[in-house]
């Protein structure tokens, strides 16, 4: 089903709903008596120390035109501290660095003179690793009463070829005795690639047109540099009963600017092949439309089916202007073994249809005016399995120096398409809590 | 057209179904206040999110990255 562009003006019947919500949210509110007990919203500054080992193999690599290794590992260590400021304002600081080897990266330069450049192989270039670095600071605010959420957010990233920077807030209403939440947020990113291409299409990769005979790529550069992104969201929560709750939530993401990826080489059905040692030799680079607007619905239903065993299941239609329509469902089961222990099994399915500028290697036409053969953006789908445990100490009585200890988490997963992609990760967390 | 329709009346739907719940008092939320019953991801969880909002096409609606800060989908 392709997607008709939902402008502003026509979401006015969406926003008049929301709008009548946050009225009664309002008109709901209960104000605090004189010294009715308050609770903090946060009682201790609370320190997340997280890491995890992702790695991935496949074989339709976007860096060689859809054909190629795509091994891949990845380390990221995290650090989340949240500090109250007073009884009623947090300050939220994540600082996340992950840093990847990739095979596919790699080959945006595959001739290291090391071995015969090859899709299926690493080449040792500058282009084999990288680090990317984001912090991200938020604020939040709870009224007098605790009805009434405001937060605000500002993050910076940066890699060697790409710069984040973004900004954004949301609002938070209770009401029904906290019974019912209402939210609303938005989010703006500001990005800028460095336009990093094939290194046979680049000025100084001029040397292949006079080494490979007959080899004339109609290939030019990009003009835009940035890319940019708003989002807007709202979720309602809601308690249906003593054992179940319930939330739903839409988001609405614009983006524009330079969607592509100028180092994803395209190989053309109607050119001729030229290749250089093993390795064919770029035709042209990615090329997608300058906008994108996606629709991401979701809904999360949760069952304390009794003081052991939970259900919480998660379900999400998503689509956009590029012909892409998916599915998400998942169901997590936490069992509490002990007070302390839970195991947490999950199952995830996804599935998504291909972008309408999608082809295989080698399958596009010179002829049409947007081509990737990047398979995250083709038709599959995909099976993750999880296994969680989790340690939680309410009271901290282990302790470190000041800190005590509030909890274990270890998770891991497996990943696996129904394409020759597969990928696993191993995820750590603790957290502590500062006396 | 049909899509704003849709993302209407499921809103519509929503606040009608969720406003006709009962009301429960803070000393009935033992249950949903186990932190088991949070209706958001767990924070470990945050690597699988954005590792697929980098493998998948789709994204949003879970409380993760929607678009946006990395050179992802």
């Amino acid at each position: 089903m392709r997607l008709q562009l939902i402008h502003f003006s026509d979401m006015k019947y969406l926003f008049s709903l929301l709008l009548i919500g946050s009225v009664l949210a309002v008109s709901a509110q209960d104000d605090i008596t004189a010294g009715e007990y308050k609770k903090r919203v946060l009682e201790h500054t609370e320190i997340d120390f997280l890491v995890n080992y992702y790695q991935q193999d496949g074989e339709n690599a976007a860096v060689t035109g859809g054909y190629g290794t795509e091994e891949l590992q990845d380390l990221s260590p995290t650090i989340v501290v949240a500090v109250p400021l007073n009884d009623d304002d947090v300050l939220t600081i994540n600082a996340n660095i992950s840093a990847y080897t990739s095979a596919s990266s790699s080959n945006i330069d595959p001739f290291d003179g090391k071995q015969p450049a090859d899709p299926f192989v690493a080449s040792s270039g500058a282009s084999k690793s990288d680090v990317w670095a984001n912090v991200v600071g938020s604020y939040s605010h709870s009224s007098e009463d605790r009805n009434l959420l405001w937060n605000a957010n500002l993050s910076v990233s940066a890699e060697f070829d790409y710069t984040s920077f973004g900004f954004g807030g949301g609002r938070t209403w209770l009401f029904n005795e906290k019974n019912t939440e209402l939210s609303l947020n938005g989010n703006i990113y500001l990005d800028t690639w460095k336009l990093l291409y094939p290194i046979e299409l680049r000025p100084e990769g001029g040397s292949f047109q006079q080494v490979v005979p007959g080899y004339d790529p109609s290939f030019n550069e990009h003009t835009s540099k940035g890319r940019n992104s708003y989002s807007a969201g709202i979720g309602l929560s809601q308690i249906l009963s003593s054992r179940m709750t319930g939330y739903v939530s839409a988001d609405f993401i614009l983006q524009d600017g330079l969607l592509a990826t100028p180092f994803h080489r395209i190989y053309f059905a109607d050119k001729e092949d030229y290749f250089y040692e093993n390795f064919q030799l770029a035709d042209d680079i990615e090329q997608l439309p300058d906008s994108r607007f996606k629709i991401a619905l979701g809904a999360r239903l949760n069952y304390f089916v009794n003081h052991r065993v939970t259900l919480r299941t998660y379900y999400r239609y998503y689509t956009d202007d590029w012909g892409i329509t998916s599915h998400t469902a998942s169901l997590e089961i936490p069992v509490k073994i002990t007070d302390k222990f839970t195991i947490y099994p999950s199952y995830r399915f996804y599935n998504q249809t291909a972008a309408d500028y999608f082809a295989p290697y080698n399958e596009h036409l010179s002829t049409e005016e947007y081509y990737t053969s990047d398979y995250d953006l083709s038709k599959f789908s995909a099976n993750n399995y999880g296994f969680g445990v989790s340690y939680t100490d309410v009271f901290t009585k282990s302790h470190i120096w000041k800190l005590g200890l509030k909890s274990i988490d270890a998770k891991f997963h497996k990943y696996d398409r129904d394409s020759a992609f597969s990928a696993s990760m191993f995820s750590f967390g603790v957290k502590f809590v500062v006396d | 057209m049909k899509m704003k329709k849709k993302i209407v009346l499921l809103a519509g739907l929503g606040i009608m179904l969720f406003s006709s719940c009962t009301v429960l008092k803070e000393y009935e939320k033992v249950n949903i206040n186990d932190p088991d019953m949070a209706l958001a991801d767990r924070k470990i969880d945050k690597f699988q999110t954005t590792f697929q909002s980098y493998r998948e096409a789709a994204s949003g609606a879970n409380g993760g990255k929607t678009g946006g800060g990395c050179g992802c989908n």
